[in-house]
């Protein structure tokens, strides 16, 4: 077959002629113009040629060394499956023994009756992420910090799985989006503020992120505060202090009410 | 018995001759113009694929490394010249404010800490993808003090339409000002 197809002068120039294309590209896009960048990691020809492949390099190594903070952020890494599987999660009934020394404040089964957060059926991520951070000290509470202390990683794990196995209380109407107050529903665009609902629930959530819907008035109000002064600082790379300092006074009592069901 | 083939009275094949040259000639002068418009923005331009490729664990930046809370904003290198470091995350950048000194050679080092994100510096050429895993590294300078909206322009979720931050440009003097002992700034209020 190759003797007729060799003697075919269309056969002989399109494929020899993208072939001749080909191995030019690959010089193009592999040496000539990775070479043309202005940065020592381009120069040469292995260098090049990987740079333009993809293979993976640290790029600035030479840089300076970080700034570590001088107080106490977040640590904790979430991941999809941080609380997943057989080992990490929690176990409900030790969760519930433990529980007991949480009842006081947060009430006989998750409710709080005081102006400490409900936990009842709240996401298991973000309790465990707080406690975490109530042991670290990135939060800090004078009453949280002593119950944390002397609990192991297991202890959270559990205590998270009792609280999120618990039934949420029943919303009450006012809790629909369409009633939601526009901070909540669509936030403020043009001001920074992304909707509250993107990451607390009803829109979207977000992991590690709590669900505040029926949370007393004054925990809501003077976290959101304390987010916005920058004084409260466990969030995850700023994440709530960038939302909460752009919020008016105004917005942030309206999502309070919203959150606390109106009352 | 074969049928006796009649006469092609117009020519047919090199008919057929021309209009395949013509397209051949056409195919090849359409692809050396594309590579050719490669060269030339890859050459005067610097337009490449966008780095290096440097990867980077999300689930931990906030832990330990360059993109820990503390060392994100515009950093001080001892030759003089800026490293802004940017983390986007659902569904702000941060930091909020970036400021920078114009006329001064600047590096910036972005990531991800959840999804795909992007970034664009309005009135710039600098856009760039903001990948988790991945670090987006390019070098820019901005010639004249002035302000500059950042917006995520690839959708990253519910709350995408609120992800921007600020970059503003200042002479070189007023940013010396800004600079705390630790060679870090940010406008953050």
């Amino acid at each position: 077959m190759s003797g007729p197809l060799l003697r075919n002068r269309w056969f002989v120039g399109s494929v020899g002629g993208t072939f001749l294309l080909l191995v030019f590209s690959v010089f193009v896009g592999f040496v000539w113009l990775p070479s043309a960048q202005d940065d020592s990691l381009f120069k040469g020809l292995l260098n090049s040629i990987c740079s333009a492949a993809g293979v993976p390099r640290s790029w600035l190594g030479e840089a300076s060394a970080p700034v570590t903070s001088p107080v106490k952020v977040s640590e904790v890494v979430m991941t999809p499956t941080t609380l997943d599987g057989p080992a990490s999660s929690g176990a409900v009934g030790r969760g519930g023994t433990l529980a007991l020394r949480c009842t006081m404040c947060h009430g006989l089964r998750g409710v709080s009756n005081s102006q400490t957060p409900t936990l009842a059926g709240q996401y298991a991520s973000s309790i465990y992420k707080e406690l975490r951070d109530f042991q670290s000290g990135a939060r800090v509470s004078a009453v949280m910090a002593p119950f944390v202390a002397d609990l192991h990683d297991q202890d959270l794990r559990d205590l998270s799985a009792y609280y999120a196995s618990l039934p949420r209380q029943q919303s009450p109407a006012t809790q629909d989006l369409q009633s939601a107050p526009d901070v909540v529903a669509t936030g403020a665009p043009m001001r920074n503020i992304p909707p509250c609902g993107s990451c607390h629930g009803r829109l979207t959530a977000k992991l590690g992120v709590p669900w505040l819907e029926l949370q007393p008035r004054d925990y809501l109000k003077t976290q959101l505060e304390a987010f916005a002064r920058g004084t409260r600082r466990n969030d995850t790379s700023a994440q709530m202090r960038n939302i909460a300092r752009n919020m008016t006074t105004e917005e942030i009592d309206a999502s309070v009410s919203y959150y606390t069901g109106g009352q | 018995m074969a049928r006796a083939v009649p006469a092609d009275p117009h020519d047919g094949e090199a008919l057929a001759k021309r209009i395949e040259n013509r397209w051949a000639l056409t195919m090849v002068g359409l692809v050396a113009l594309l590579v050719a418009m490669v060269i030339f923005t890859g050459l005067h331009w610097a337009t490449m694929p966008p780095s290096r490729v440097e990867t980077i664990n999300p689930s931990t930046l906030h832990v330990a490394g360059e993109f820990v809370e503390s060392n994100l904003g515009s950093a001080v290198e001892a030759d003089g010249s800026i490293t802004v470091r940017i983390v986007g995350q659902q569904y702000s950048f941060t930091p909020q404010c970036i400021v920078v000194p114009s006329r001064t050679p600047v590096t910036f080092r972005v990531t991800s800490a959840d999804v795909i994100h992007g970034m664009l510096i309005t009135g710039t050429n600098i856009n760039s993808m903001v990948s988790p895993g991945y670090i987006s590294t390019f070098k820019t300078r901005f010639e004249r003090p002035g302000d500059h909206l950042m917006p995520c322009h690839e959708f990253c979720g519910t709350g995408h339409e609120g992800m921007w931050a600020n970059v503003k440009v200042v002479e070189p003097d007023a940013f010396a000002r800004l600079v705390g002992p630790t060679r870090r700034a940010s406008c953050d209020l």
